[in-house]
């Protein structure tokens, strides 16, 4: 589970420019947006040090 | 940072080539199911094999570097990311599985009508690397459509 569609709206921030500051393409920020695709830990502290926040922030598991 | 510029051609870029790999895979298929259906007496020229041949070869370079290798690094790094891995990765287990059972369904049917070393290669490679193809462009398609 993820807020990533969440806090990328709040920063005024479209996919692509959310994609061109961590470095990946549009699909893969879509991808994860939308719970089709996990991200590695690298991408995910990659995303979250984009957004301001930390890891647990952005991500966490449903129990 | 990359430029916005970069991550909008990469996703250019990579919708095109999930539809040219669809369509390579069809083609690829077309030809192949021409080549089997047609007469063992005219099925074995040297064009026919080397157009084979030539085709495999492009399709493993095309799978192995994703394509667009003269691109910029930067667009290609994009362009080449981890969903693009994790989609090429599932595409090669798919393409090993599909092997491995042509290979054991090749081994059994030939017990019972002999077939040579170059048929039995020739159908294993066929549907091995096909299906490493179209489960690549599948899954690339699919990835762009969400959302």
């Amino acid at each position: 589970m993820n807020r990533l569609r969440e806090m990328r709206d709040s920063n005024g921030w479209t996919q692509a420019e959310l994609a061109a500051r961590v470095g990946v393409s549009r699909k893969t920020i879509n991808t994860v947006e939308n719970r089709v695709f996990t991200p590695s830990a690298t991408l995910a502290i990659k995303l979250a040090q984009a957004l301001g926040l930390s890891v647990e922030q952005l991500f966490w598991i449903e129990r | 940072m990359h430029d916005v510029h970069d991550v909008e051609e990469a996703e250019r870029m990579g919708r095109a080539r999930s539809r040219i790999f669809f369509v390579l895979a069809m083609v690829f298929f077309a030809g192949q199911s021409m080549y089997f259906t047609s007469s063992p007496a005219t099925r074995d020229s040297h064009a026919r094999i080397g157009a084979w041949l030539i085709l495999v070869i492009l399709i493993l370079l095309l799978l192995a570097t994703g394509g667009f290798v003269f691109r910029g690094r930067k667009v290609r790094d994009l362009l080449n990311d981890e969903t693009f891995r994790l989609n090429r990765l599932a595409a090669q287990a798919t393409g090993f599985w599909v092997t491995i059972i042509t290979a054991l369904v090749v081994y059994v049917e030939s017990i019972f009508e002999p077939m040579t070393f170059n048929e039995a290669i020739h159908i294993v490679v066929t549907l091995g690397v096909g299906a490493a193809l179209i489960s690549f462009a599948v899954r690339e398609r699919r990835a762009h459509r969400i959302g």
